[in-house]
């Protein structure tokens, strides 16, 4: 009964890899944005922190759908000097956009997060505001901003979904294909389902993984070593992940 | 019938009998020949949590309108009688009777349904160290709401209650503001009044000021010795206020690791400790 | 091609139709979700782990999945299994059911954060169980969850826009409709794009009285 749409299975994973190129993409754009809106938005001078938490709310105002519609149809009418968005790159940008400013939220947090006696010691020692960011602030503060990021970066999967709008031929995009020719509707939206789900379950993972080598984690477990000597044997992936309380 | 006063102390305990017996405020009501049924009876109870035992097999038995005081070393186990008397735990063993009848069985030896088990429970009231009052309720709203749907009166009825308890409280003109508004001095009255609303015949007191400032806590004991005073209630009393702990009450018991180490009137204990361990606590507890 | 004030005006009545509709489609998915989520939550709490695992189960599945493809899921192939609804019912259900499973995850963190001795105080007082439940822990439950639903709320009509890709006549759609008639698109998707904008401002207002009525009680 279902065969008709394993006919198509090589395409519907081209469509997979496509979904998952574009997520990769957003998410690291996310990533990005995220750091750069967030550091902003902490900024000492007011209208800085003004402007940045302006963009984050103005980004945050409508779902990714609308600004994508937006940004293609509407955006080159407007500026037509712009060369005709690449459907790919708009997509790419829209969602690093929106995905960073949510995430700007949580960078902000976790910098906030990080107790303010860090700080003091940097100027104590000397060290120049952006090389405290850098060296010391933002290693200790990624342990709050990771978790919080693994969950939007699996929102940014989702999201992904939206690009079929514009023909970026994703999985989504020709799963409907797949739908309009077999008329196999449960079977294909099943499928399509369950690899969104691994997709996700997989971006999930490999954040797990991440939070594993940030540098304050590693410093936690390592300073639990002495009190749970039989661990000492095992090899790090069989530890307890500890993250801040 | 059983003595009305029992206790897992034995040996020395039995050397002083004569001390015992021309103390007369040691056991008020308890007449020689017919003693009243006990408002509360621990018959044997043990309980653990997990593989930590906190009590073992403890005998006690509180008269109708006697007030007993458990002193003892944090863990000993005092606060875990409360928590049984007013079902909020189960024992792991043994039996508690609230004037005679049985919170843990029926009469056929079974467990007792939830319903019995209110219905037992409901001569006893408790206030708790960390006040726990319903924070999204005026004042007026935390003490009628159980006399409007246990006690079933209408509105006006548990109204008038409510504001006599108040007054009883001296914090009638409190009755809107919100639990977050108050002083803890004042939230634990609060919680003391809505106790009291019910009526109930046993009032449970858990280390009701070791949450407040030194002078909170000073508006909290007066109530208590208030109502010690103008009520026949009876009184269980968990507290590390000795000075209160002498003056309220007609016996003091000192827990230690689950058991009762030693019981007698306030001057007993306080002036003349027999035990090493009563000793020992009391002095490190008057020297902090 | 530049910005065309008498077009503008001439599709803002279409357009508003879909702000109206999309109102709709956020109050009555916001209905199911609060109400759902917290009817979730207290079966969830009361039934043991059976029930607690049933939700844990319901909402991996939805967290893992693009809302687009459930809406397809339940536009295409429902009417297969015989079950034939508008697709207005449609995308309000499936809404609906998934931030139900959502909020029922708020409630029950609200739920868990309520002291020990709040219910320990219940049971001094004797409180009848269904009394402790609608009188007691339910309203500081709804009181702690406040701000996180009406975020959710939020999400929501955000994500309404997506009704659009089966039929339902939200502002998205209106824009696209407006556009594809007229082949002109800048100003049915700006000023939809302002308009969505614009519709945030009486969240924010929300949030922001919630939290001021919220510091004034704590004060």
């Amino acid at each position: 009964m279902m065969t008709a749409v394993f006919e198509y299975f090589p395409a519907i994973l081209d469509g997979l890899l496509t979904t998952a190129i574009v997520a990769l993409l957003s998410i690291i754009g996310a990533a990005i944005v995220s750091v750069l809106l967030g550091v902003l938005r902490n900024s000492g001078q007011m209208h800085v922190r003004a402007a940045a938490g302006g963009a984050v709310e103005l980004l945050r105002g409508a779902s990714a759908l609308v600004y994508l519609f937006w940004a293609y149809y509407a955006l080159p009418a407007l500026v037509p000097e712009l060369p005709r968005f690449d459907p790919f790159i708009a997509s790419i940008a829209v969602l690093s956009l929106v995905g960073g400013a949510y995430g700007s939220e949580i960078v902000r947090g976790g910098l906030q997060a990080v107790p303010r006696g860090q700080s003091d010691a940097c100027r104590a020692l000397g060290l120049r505001p952006h090389q405290a960011l850098i060296r010391v602030i933002l290693p200790q503060a990624l342990s709050q901003i990771v978790p919080g990021f693994a969950s939007l970066a699996v929102d940014l999967v989702k999201w992904t979904s939206i690009v079929s709008f514009v023909g970026v031929q994703d999985v989504l995009y020709v799963a409907n294909s797949v739908r309009s020719i077999t008329y196999e509707t449960t079977a294909v939206f099943l499928i399509v389902a369950a690899l969104y789900w691994v997709l996700c379950l997989l971006v999930s993972l490999t954040f797990l993984a991440i939070e594993r080598t940030l540098p304050l984690n590693r410093a936690l477990r390592a300073s639990r070593r002495p009190t749970e000597l039989p661990l000492k044997g095992r090899p790090l992936s069989a530890q307890p992940l500890v993250l801040q309380e | 019938m059983r003595e009305p006063m029992r206790s897992n102390v034995s040996a020395p305990s039995a050397v002083e009998p004569a001390a015992k017996e021309s103390d007369g405020v040691r056991m008020p009501g308890a007449g020689p020949a017919q003693s009243p049924t006990p408002a509360i009876r621990f018959t044997r109870v043990s309980k653990a949590f997990g593989s930590s035992q906190i009590l073992t097999e403890l005998d006690l038995d509180v008269l109708p309108g006697e007030k007993v005081t458990l002193i003892g070393p944090s863990g000993s186990g005092k606060t875990t009688v409360l928590r049984l008397a007013m079902t909020l735990e189960r024992p792991t063993s043994g039996d508690i009777r609230l004037f005679g009848e049985s919170i843990i069985h029926n009469d056929e030896g079974l467990p007792r349904s939830s319903r019995d088990e209110a219905r037992i429970r409901s001569c006893c009231g408790m206030v708790f160290q960390q006040f726990n009052l319903f924070p999204h309720m005026t004042v007026l709203e935390n003490l009628v709401l159980a006399p409007r749907t246990v006690l079933k009166l209408d509105k006006e009825e548990s109204r008038e209650l409510a504001m006599e308890h108040l007054r009883l409280v001296g914090l009638s003109q409190k009755a809107s503001s919100y639990p977050g508004q108050l002083s803890g001095g004042q939230q634990q009255r609060i919680a003391i009044a809505r106790a009291l609303a019910l009526r109930p015949q046993i009032l449970l007191l858990d280390e009701i000021t070791s949450s407040l400032d030194p002078e909170l806590a000073g508006e909290v004991l007066e109530v208590i010795r208030n109502v010690a005073h103008v009520t026949q209630i009876t009184l269980l009393i968990v507290t590390h206020e000795m000075r209160f702990a002498r003056e309220v009450s007609d016996r003091v018991a000192m827990f230690d690791g689950g058991r009762i180490v030693e019981q007698g009137s306030p001057d007993e204990i306080f002036g003349n400790p027999r035990s090493e361990r009563t000793k020992a606590f009391l002095q490190s507890v008057l020297n902090h | 091609m530049s910005w065309d004030w008498s077009y503008a005006a001439q599709i803002l009545p279409d357009l508003l139709w879909g702000v109206w509709v999309t109102v709709v489609v956020t109050t009555a998915c916001s209905a199911i979700a609060l109400t759902g989520g917290l009817a979730i939550a207290v079966i969830g709490s009361t039934c043991g782990p059976a029930g607690r695992l049933c939700v844990r189960v319901m909402i991996e599945l939805f967290r893992g999945v693009p809302i687009l493809v459930l809406l397809y899921f339940g536009f295409y192939a429902l009417p297969q299994i015989g079950v034939t609804l508008a697709p207005a019912a449609i995308g309000i259900l499936v809404l609906g059911v998934v931030y139900a499973a959502y909020c029922s995850e708020v409630y029950r963190g609200a739920l868990m954060t309520i002291p020990p001795g709040i219910h320990d105080a219940c049971v001094a007082l004797s409180l009848p169980t269904r009394v402790i439940w609608l009188r007691v822990l339910l309203p500081l439950a709804i009181q702690k969850s406040m701000p996180a639903l009406i975020n959710y709320v939020l999400v929501l009509y955000r994500q309404s826009a997506f009704l659009f890709a089966i039929g339902v006549p939200v502002l998205l759609a209106r824009a696209q409709i407006a556009g594809y008639q007229s082949f002109r698109y800048l100003e049915p998707y700006t000023l939809a794009g302002l308009l969505y904008l614009l519709m945030n401002l009486p969240f924010v207002y929300l949030l922001h009285r919630y939290r001021m009525t919220n510091a004034g009680a704590h004060a």
